[in-house]
């Protein structure tokens, strides 16, 4: 009769500060034995994340981090793992990129879609198409035994490559030098609130909403939930354990697919080679969720936290000598001791 | 007086807030079999970890042979003459007998390893405790029983003077158990102290010399065993008197509810279940006998739904379920008390209410279209909870905090309210309390008379004579008879489980 440690909820104080602290200060050596000033360095990570005047740029590195966070927090709450977000967020941005440019050319003169349909049509096409890639992840452990942490990640690849070839190659803006798509027109780009902030902040903002709401109130969420507990006790209470793990890539999938979508209907207004994924959202949102074991709550704090991090990061490499790496060390740190302290992966 | 061979003096030991071992005084003679009882979580496992070296004592002494000591590790312990017998061996399979036994402490001819003289001390080991087990064999092709003796040669080759059998009878036959009782007299006629850790009453009786009963974590009892009796051993383990016997009238079978026809799971020569077909009727309880592992487990993953057969057809309500996964089967009326509490039964991590909303989610009024109604899921958290007297402080409380018995009433809860006709009981007792024990056969019987048909599956044959109408036994993946309760007795019962058709008939 040796009580078996129940697993502690994933972000609970005072673990989180203290975590922070031990980063903070095993950051701050590490930036005093480069040469640097520590203070001077956090104070402007701070000011440059969280000055009013920054919160713009805050959020608008959140809006993918975080929406990034959700794709992955959605299978995580079900014990299930989808490694193939920069995939998923590659085609979701070349389909947004690829549809307001060809549906025009493609539709009879007499049907003109206005700007906002086009952006609406780019954004459902990029949730779709991502989804289903998502689901074919799911498709492969489902129908042959794939396990999905392989088969997510290994889709991940041809996804990045094909949409690479055409943005390359054939549907290549030939007025410019670079691998990218031609600009989307005016109208179909999504509407600005203020600075560099669009509606993207709104959709996200409605998404982790949404996935709130699902996680606590519906059936969908408590079977979710439950199979992430424990996935025979679902099996055995009648939930179908293969619809299940579809439906849920679907969702990852697609929210990963809209994120992609805001990123190029929002700020870069074309589909760039390897512009989606060299911020790293997929993994950043991905260490966000694990952080929180999947609760989307907590994940989407972690994913803020996380946001708030590297923007700060961005303005201190501008004001100091130091790099803007110190911010991802910092971002490791603190996820090692919070690992340490609650046991993430756990036996039992 | 005999000599006292191994004393413990205020033994404590805490886990967080739970104190699972509160001042245990022990004490056992040279050369007794002591039977340690008590009810699931009165700290019996905690006491015999500590004595094996595995845990050690927050406060309090052991003392071997009036000596004090400190065991380091389970090694230590070893060292000092303890061996232990786990419920779930611990042995090679792929190994033979005698590469289990002396692993670790082979004997040497210069480096290499004297095959001839190890084969020869364990032959002898055997041979002098009577324990009949072939050296040479390879474990995986051995019964049960006899890895048991495995197990107890592996520890009188360490040459233990106390040996620590835990719930030793739960995975044998009552012949292998016999057989185990004639060499526990062996050993105890060597002067080796046994202790005795069970919940079977009729097995301290026959074979123990004393008792020490546990509850909560403190003794409560120490007695001599030919002085006390099963009804005083159980008043100190639960603090009340309990009913040992199930009352129930006789059955009146209705409609057949399951019909299972050439059921066959495996392929091959020899599948796991072999061609196997019976009739289920309402109003009746037809239990399974079997060893484990007779195909017992998945003939069930068959009925469930949990495994697609490779053969036979099942018709359940006059619907043909063969190919159908659990979903369909629960919609024809299917309700199912898993094997496993703790592994399938429950999700240890979520709350009492979410456990008990299982297989109803999907229902009114609980759903109201894609949403959950939380007042109607924690209104039946509570009604389950109250009716079924689970000990918990409300529905929002994790069940993983739950003891044994209570979490099997949580299972037992929201399966038998499904009210499906079909209710397949895999184990429904296991490792439960003796108080919890008697509500839960009250219970099923009480189900049979409202006209369910029960599948029982039990490896506890008491359970099996007490509650079934009809026995079915099984016997590598077939139905080796088919007896009405009247015809069936443990030594009956017993051969046939071993498969001997011949002498039971």
């Amino acid at each position: 009769m040796t009580p078996r440690p129940s697993r502690l909820p994933a972000l609970s104080l005072p673990a989180v500060p203290l975590a922070i602290l031990i980063g903070v200060v095993l950051g701050g050596l590490l930036v005093l034995v480069s040469g640097g000033n520590p203070l001077d360095a956090y104070w402007r990570i701070l000011v440059g994340s969280l000055a009013p005047a920054n919160w713009p740029d805050t959020l608008n590195w959140a809006v993918p981090l975080v929406g990034m966070t959700i794709a992955a927090a959605i299978p995580l709450r079900g014990g299930m793992v989808n490694l193939g977000g920069d995939g998923q967020l590659a085609i979701g941005g070349f389909v947004a990129a690829v549809l307001p440019v060809m549906l025009p050319q493609i539709l009879p003169e007499a049907i003109a879609l206005p700007g906002p349909v086009l952006a609406a049509l780019a954004i459902l096409a990029a949730m779709l198409a991502s989804g289903l890639y998502a689901a074919l992840a799911a498709l492969g452990e489902v129908r042959f035994g794939i396990p999905m942490l392989i088969s997510s990640l290994l889709l991940s690849y041809p996804a990045i490559g094909v949409t690479s070839y055409f943005v390359g190659f054939p549907l290549r803006d030939t007025t410019t030098g670079l691998s990218q798509t031609a600009m989307i027109p005016e109208g179909a780009r999504l509407m600005t609130i203020s600075g560099p902030l669009n509606i993207g902040l709104l959709m996200i903002v409605a998404v982790a909403a949404l996935v709130l709401y699902v996680d606590r109130r519906t059936v969908g969420g408590y079977e979710l939930r439950m199979r992430g507990l424990n996935p025979r006790f679902t099996a055995y209470g009648g939930v179908k354990p293969g619809p299940q793990m579809l439906r849920t890539l679907f969702a990852s999938g697609a929210i990963a697919g809209l994120v992609g979508a805001i990123i190029v209907l929002g700020s870069l207004y074309r589909f760039q080679d390897g512009a989606l994924l060299s911020p790293g959202y997929t993994w950043s949102g991905l260490m966000a969720a694990l952080l929180a074991g999947g609760e989307p709550l907590g994940a989407i704090t972690a994913g803020l936290f996380f946001a708030a991090l590297q923007t700060g990061g961005f303005a201190m490499q501008r004001e100091t000598e130091i790099p803007r790496v110190l911010t991802m060390i910092l971002q490791a740190i603190i996820i090692l001791f919070l690992a340490m302290r609650h046991g993430v992966g756990r036996r039992g | 007086m005999q000599m006292v061979e191994l004393e413990t003096a205020g033994i404590v030991k805490r886990f967080g807030t739970l104190v699972a071992n509160d001042g245990i005084d022990l004490s056992v003679a040279r050369g007794e079999v002591h039977a340690v009882m008590g009810e699931n979580g009165a700290g019996k496992s905690t006491l015999m970890s500590i004595l094996y070296g595995m845990q050690a004592p927050d406060e309090g002494s052991i003392l071997l042979r009036g000596q004090e000591v400190r065991f380091r590790s389970a090694v230590d312990a070893i060292d000092h003459g303890m061996g232990m017998v786990h419920q779930a061996f611990k042995l090679f399979n792929s190994l033979t007998v005698w590469e289990n036994v002396v692993y670790g402490r082979e004997p040497r001819r210069g480096p290499a390893l004297d095959r001839r003289a190890a084969i020869a001390q364990v032959g002898a080991l055997a041979e002098r405790f009577r324990l009949s087990v072939d050296p040479t064999a390879r474990v995986g092709d051995l019964s049960v029983g006899v890895r048991q003796r495995v197990e107890i040669l592996k520890a009188l080759y360490r040459d233990a003077r106390i040996l620590i059998l835990d719930e030793p009878t739960a995975v044998l036959t009552p012949q292998e158990r016999d057989g185990l009782f004639d060499v526990i007299r062996t050993l105890k006629a060597d002067q080796r102290t046994i202790l005795f850790v069970t919940h079977k009453l009729h097995e301290v009786m026959a074979i123990t010399d004393s008792v020490t009963v546990l509850r909560q974590g403190r003794v409560t009892e120490r007695m001599a065993t030919r002085d006390t009796t099963p009804a005083e051993i159980i008043r100190a383990m639960t603090g009340r008197v309990v009913n040992l016997t199930v009352d129930r009238k006789p059955a009146t079978p209705g409609a057949a509810v399951l019909d299972v026809q050439g059921l066959t799971v495996g392929t091959g020569a020899k599948p796991v279940v072999d061609k196997l077909s019976f009739r289920l009727h309402a109003g009746e309880i037809v239990g399974i006998a079997g060893v484990a592992g007779n195909g017992q487990t998945e003939l069930i993953e068959a009925l469930t739904g949990l495994r697609r057969p490779d053969g036979g057809r099942v018709t359940l309500s006059g619907r043909d379920v063969t190919e159908a996964d659990v979903e369909a089967h629960r919609a024809a009326g299917l309700a199912y008390v898993p094997e496993d509490r703790a592994v399938t039964g429950t999700a240890r991590a979520a709350s009492a209410a979410d456990n008990l909303l299982m297989g109803y989610q999907r229902k009114a009024p609980f759903t109201e279209g894609l949403r959950l109604n939380a007042k109607a899921v924690a209104e039946h958290a509570r009604r389950l909870i109250g009716r079924f007297g689970v000990k918990i402080a409300d529905e929002t409380v994790l069940v993983g905090t739950l003891s044994g018995g209570n979490l099997q009433k949580v299972v037992i809860a929201r399966e038998l309210t499904h009210q499906a006709p079909l209710l397949i009981a895999e184990q429904p007792t296991r490792g439960v309390d003796v108080g919890a024990i008697e509500f839960i056969h009250a219970e099923l019987v009480a189900e049979r008379d409202r006209g369910r048909a029960i599948l029982l599956v039990s490896a506890e044959l008491s359970e099996i004579l007490a509650l079934s109408d009809r026995i079915l036994v099984m016997y590598e993946g077939r139905i080796l008879a088919d007896l009405p309760a009247g015809a069936a007795d443990e030594d009956r019962l017993g051969l046939l489980m071993a498969g001997r058709t011949g002498q039971a008939a």
